[in-house]
């Protein structure tokens, strides 16, 4: 993230092509996990069987820029500013610019292809945690949802 | 409309084969784009595998357990409580009747 102060328009220009020159990279990033091989890994040999992983990959990012002008600030007389901070003489606005992004990818294993000497099967791969939590979720929601039917059908009678 | 069909993609692709001794594996994945103006996101997922063994080929889908459980149960989750809402509204609608 960059962040300028008191900067000139052409600053300002120069820093938005700067981050232009950076956001094709940054996106060819994130779909580069649009590619099989992000889904598949190596091949590896254990014994007679040669396994491959299958995951989920999920990727995302974004970027943005902004700038803005403003009119300087005009001194306060209580507190007077040293000499070499006062903003020369007919620049009458001041302003900044900046420019951020970030990105994230997950991935999550689905499934392993075995290839041995009776064939290729593929094996899933359940994550228990995410199910348990999933259970635990519904299971809370379904008794908070017959508490407040309860409640009602009291407030009610 | 034609400006989000721009934006939202989907890719099916093949990994590099395998081949070990007479079995010749192909992976195959799907891929869901979608391009913002300043970012965007993938979602790529495998779908299944095609085995071909002796000139003969033969497609293996990859099933996604974890997901079906997930889904099944939150699917589960909204049933029960369309369920409840629905008894408690009819009772309540039986109840004002008498």
């Amino acid at each position: 993230m960059t962040d300028t102060s008191h900067a000139s328009p052409d600053e300002a220009a120069s820093l938005i092509d700067r981050a232009g020159e950076q956001a094709p990279k940054m996106l060819e990033k994130i779909f580069a996990a649009a590619q099989p091989g992000a889904v598949f890994g190596q091949p590896v040999e254990s014994g007679s069987y040669t396994l491959i992983t299958a995951s989920e990959v999920t990727s995302g990012g974004g970027f943005g820029v902004g700038m803005g002008r403003g009119p300087a600030p005009k001194p306060d007389a209580r507190q007077s500013p040293p000499a070499e901070a006062a903003p020369p003489a007919g620049r009458q606005s001041i302003g900044g610019s900046g420019f951020g992004g970030g990105g994230g990818s997950m991935a999550r294993p689905v499934a392993i292809i075995a290839i041995g000497p009776n064939g290729v099967t593929v094996r899933p791969v359940v994550d228990v945690t995410k199910v348990a939590l999933a259970a635990l979720t519904a299971s809370a929601a379904m008794l908070g949802l017959g508490r407040a039917i309860r409640k009602a059908a009291k407030g009610k009678g | 409309m034609r400006s989000v069909m721009d934006r939202l993609g989907a890719r099916e692709a093949s990994a590099e084969p395998v081949t070990v001794d007479d079995i010749t594996v192909m992976p195959r994945s799907r891929a869901l784009l979608v391009r913002l103006p300043k970012g965007g996101l993938v979602w790529n997922r495998p779908t299944a595998v095609l085995v071909e063994r002796d000139g003969q080929a033969r497609r293996i889908p990859i099933i996604d357990v974890t997901r079906i459980l997930q889904v099944s149960l939150l699917g589960l989750a909204v049933l029960m409580a369309a369920a409840s809402a629905s008894l408690f509204g009819s009772r309540h609608r039986t109840g004002g009747a008498a």
